[in-house]
Parts: C-alpha cells; sequence; structure tokens
C-alpha cells in the first residue's frame, strides 16, 4: 500500500477522527459536573447577592453558599393568573426552557412587547426573603434584547414592592467597555431605593440620558445613563417597563399588596 | 538553525501578528483586558504547542490529499479540550472570551505553524518552533493589552492603576481604547516600528508602476 493510495488516506482519516473525538468526548464528558456546578454556584452567587444575606465582605465558601441558596423561598409565579402556582417544583423548574416551550409559554402582543422578547414563560421562580413573619424582599427574573445579546437578570424588590432594592445581570454580550457597563458594580448601586412605579401604578423607572439630575421630580425614577451605551441604556429600560408593566409582574404585585403572602412554616430540627 | 534560533526568531524577526499578520482577529478581539490576553496567550500556546507535536509525530503517515483534513481535525480537537478546561476551571475567563477561545481553530498562525514547520520537522524542533510562535503572538497581546486596558479603564488585571476622574481621581479613560479600532492603530503603530527598526521586513511592492513614455511621444 503506498503513502497516497486512496485506501491508505481513508484509514488515515478515519483512524485520526476515531482518536481525537474519543479524546473530545472524554474531556466533554469528565468536565461536565464541573461546569454544571460553575453554573449553579454562578446563578445562586448571583441571587445571594441581591438577598441581603451575604456577609457584608462577600466572602462565602463555595458550600457555605450553596446552602444559604438552598434555604431560600422559592415559589413558581404564575404570571398570567397573577398568583403562586402549587404544582410546578420550582427546583427542577427551568426558565429559559419554558420562555421556548409552546405549552408553557405565551406570545407578547407586538404593541407590548418592549423588551422585544415575542414570547415568554408562563410561568416564573421568585425568591422571597423573609424578616421575621414580614417579606424583607421579592426578587424576580428579567429578560431583554439588549444591543447584541440577551440581558438576563434579576431585580429585587423591598417590602413595599415598589423600592428597587438591588439589581444583577447574569447575562450580557453587550459591547466590551460601552453597554457592558451594566455589570460594573458603581452603576448597579444606583438601582437601589429608585422606585418603579409612580403614583397611578405605571411603571416609570428608567434609564436616563446623561446624569440623573438631583432633585427634580422623576430623579426618584432614574438613574445615570450610560456614555456610548444608548441602546443599551433604552434596552434595560425597555425591559423594566415590559416586566414591570400590565404584561409582566404587575398584576402579581398588586395582588401581593392585597393579600401580603405568608411565610411558610419551616421544619424545625 | 539552531534550537535557540527555533524559539527567538518567532518573537521579533518573523513574528506571526507582525510580520506574517495572523491571529489579528483575536488580537483585535480579546486584547481590551491584559487577564483575557494573558490566558488567550496561554490557550493559544498550548493548542500550538499540542497541534505541531501530533502532526508531526504522524507526518510520515499523512497522504498529501487529505494531510490538511487530518491537521484541522487535530487542531479542532485540542481547542475543543481546551475550552472544556477552561469553562470548567476558570468559568470567569471563559465567559469573558466566550467565542474567541473555540475561534482558534481558525486562527492561521496553528494551521501556519502545521504546515510551515510541523510537516517538515522532527517533533523536538516543532514544539520548540510552536513555542516560539506562540511566545511572539503572546508578546503582541500582551503589548497591546496592556496600552488599551491602562488607557480605557486605568486598571491593569482589574487592578486599578490609575485613579479616575469620575471616581475623584485625575485620569479620565477613554473608551475609544476598549473598542476594537484601537488594537488596529495599535498594532499598526507597533508594525511602523519594527519595520523602522528592521527595514528588511518592509514588503516588496505589488507591482512597479509603468514608467511615463518620453515626452515626444505623448
Amino acid at each position: 500500500m503506498t503513502r497516497e493510495s486512496p485506501r491508505k488516506a481513508i484509514l488515515v482519516v478515519m483512524l485520526t477522527a476515531l482518536i481525537c473525538s474519543g479524546l473530545v468526548s472524554a474531556a466533554v464528558v469528565m468536565l461536565r459536573p464541573i461546569q454544571l456546578n460553575n453554573q449553579m454556584l454562578d446563578q445562586s452567587r448571583n441571587i445571594m447577592q441581591l438577598t441581603g444575606l451575604l456577609p457584608a465582605d462577600g466572602q462565602l465558601e463555595d458550600d457555605e453558599l450553596l446552602d444559604l441558596y438552598k434555604t431560600l423561598d422559592r415559589r413558581i409565579v404564575h404570571i398570567d393568573a397573577a398568583g403562586f402556582d402549587g404544582e410546578i417544583d420550582p427546583v427542577t423548574f427551568n426558565l429559559s426552557r419554558a420562555d421556548n416551550d409552546p405549552e408553557l409559554s405565551v406570545g407578547i402582543p407586538p404593541d407590548q412587547d418592549l423588551a422585544s422578547l415575542g414570547r415568554r414563560s408562563s410561568y416564573t421562580p421568585v425568591y422571597m426573603v423573609w424578616d421575621g413573619a414580614q417579606l424583607d424582599r421579592i426578587i424576580l427574573p428579567v429578560r431583554g434584547n439588549g444591543m447584541w445579546s440577551m440581558l438576563r437578570g434579576y431585580i429585587a424588590l423591598e417590602s413595599d414592592l415598589n423600592t428597587i432594592s438591588g439589581m444583577t445581570f447574569y447575562e450580557q454580550t453587550e459591547t466590551p467597555g460601552l453597554g457592558d457597563q451594566i455589570t460594573h458594580e458603581h452603576w448597579l448601586e444606583q438601582w437601589q431605593g429608585r422606585r418603579i412605579y409612580d403614583a397611578q401604578g405605571n411603571p416609570r423607572f428608567r434609564v436616563n440620558e446623561g446624569a440623573v439630575q438631583p432633585g427634580t421630580a422623576i430623579a426618584e425614577f432614574e438613574v445615570d445613563g450610560l456614555t456610548g451605551a444608548t441602546v443599551t441604556g433604552n434596552a434595560v429600560t425597555g425591559m423594566v417597563h415590559y416586566w414591570f408593566g400590565p404584561h409582566g409582574y404587575r398584576d402579581f404585585l398588586l395582588a401581593l399588596r392585597e393579600q401580603p403572602p405568608q411565610r411558610p412554616v419551616e421544619d424545625t430540627p | 538553525m539552531s534550537s535557540m534560533q527555533t524559539l527567538t526568531t518567532p518573537l521579533v524577526r518573523q513574528n506571526p501578528v507582525t510580520l506574517h499578520v495572523l491571529g489579528i482577529c483575536s488580537a483585535l478581539a480579546i486584547t481590551n483586558s491584559l487577564t483575557s490576553s494573558l490566558i488567550m496567550s496561554v490557550a493559544l500556546t498550548t493548542v500550538l504547542i499540542i497541534s505541531n507535536a501530533a502532526i508531526s509525530a504522524v507526518r510520515h503517515y499523512l497522504p498529501s490529499s487529505v494531510r490538511l483534513l487530518v491537521q484541522i481535525t487535530i487542531i479542532a480537537s485540542a481547542v475543543t479540550v481546551i475550552d472544556q478546561f477552561l469553562s470548567a476551571y476558570m468559568p470567569d475567563a471563559a465567559r469573558t472570551l466566550s467565542v474567541y477561545i473555540s475561534l482558534i481553530v481558525t486562527n492561521c498562525i496553528v494551521l501556519g505553524r502545521a504546515e510551515a514547520c510541523a510537516m517538515k520537522n522532527g517533533i523536538g524542533t516543532s514544539i520548540l518552533d510552536a513555542l516560539g510562535n506562540g511566545m511572539g503572538y503572546s508578546i503582541i497581546l500582551i503589548f497591546v493589552a496592556t496600552i488599551r486596558e491602562l488607557m480605557g479603564a486605568g486598571t491593569l488585571m482589574g487592578f486599578p492603576i490609575f485613579k479616575l476622574a469620575h471616581e475623584g481621581g485625575w485620569f479620565q479613560e477613554n473608551a475609544l481604547f476598549l473598542l476594537a479600532p484601537s488594537a488596529f492603530f495599535i498594532i499598526g503603530f507597533l508594525v511602523w516600528g519594527i519595520r523602522t527598526w528592521k527595514p528588511e521586513q518592509n514588503e516588496k511592492p505589488d507591482f512597479e508602476p509603468m514608467p511615463l513614455p518620453p515626452r515626444e511621444e505623448r
């Protein structure tokens, strides 16, 4: 068999493909558990940051973090029914899968689709933080299309269900240096204490163009604009308006205000 | 060439980025932060070493009709494995670098060295050549990233170096340095500088303009 014969060529290609696919598969299979664990840790850290339960210096071992995360009061909300759902297990519920599942999601009317989503899941997980028997914070997932990418994050509200106690983005690939300023801490810190709804109950919060003018009537609804990232800033405004508007969480939050939720009875050890 | 020369020639004299103008895509994309650039440099150098060694080891058995196919398969496997390792052990870095790690497959330096060196030389020489070219690429990345991160954000590897104006300091950061065009300028100036220092790197013009005919024939 000479070096250039077709049989040899096929043999060499088959062998290479076999060995290489073996190596790649082995790496993927062996590293998969570690990668899943990283994803879960990252997600839990993002949510825990909004609860106010983390130690002030933010230093926490991974397993301590997970233990804390597991004790959070997680529930599933049926957004269109404006109430809690008792059937879906909040631990196994996968939001991004439900967003595309025709049976679990609904289309968004184009005139209300301020976050350019198309569809959204009817169900969503929420996280509740308790202070004694009182609701301290509620953490709600939000997402919206930015300049290049889907922005995914969480907004935490205080017990008045209007004042923002924190905001975090856990997924975005906006322009480095411009749009990705939405993940910078000193910008996100401004969200704390801002309000979402005005006195009429309409979402009023927005990312300003330029700096917020303190003392003006709407300053309590605004955070500073991001230089060079007007599109991303407007997308964030649209995202908040959609998720806290009539097609988003508004009715659920109104229902919560009418009928405050009860702290679940904990199993005392 | 001695082994020392194999290792050092690609650093400046035959630098893959500034002389051969290869690997520009990643040099533009990820050099806005020094940390990303360092990780990218290590990832590319590792892929180069693995692929050069593997291709050099099988070079006598490769029929030339399918050699590119086999080379790319080996390179792509090495890249995928490294991508998986990064997302398992350095998840933050993997998220920042996103697609650019997988794009090492299309980095011309890797296939270029496979064809130009690994197909013709023994494993030892190929590994040295890979290391040299990887370092040549890394030098450029680190140089560009240092300028960009310092001017664009006032930090290096995320640590504040210059105190920013909006935090009460003196340094007004320039967001242009965080965008890809600034890497074009910096690499351009770098190529200019190196070619002024080493004029033999200047390329011959593709064609000479035709001389004008003598005046009386016009």
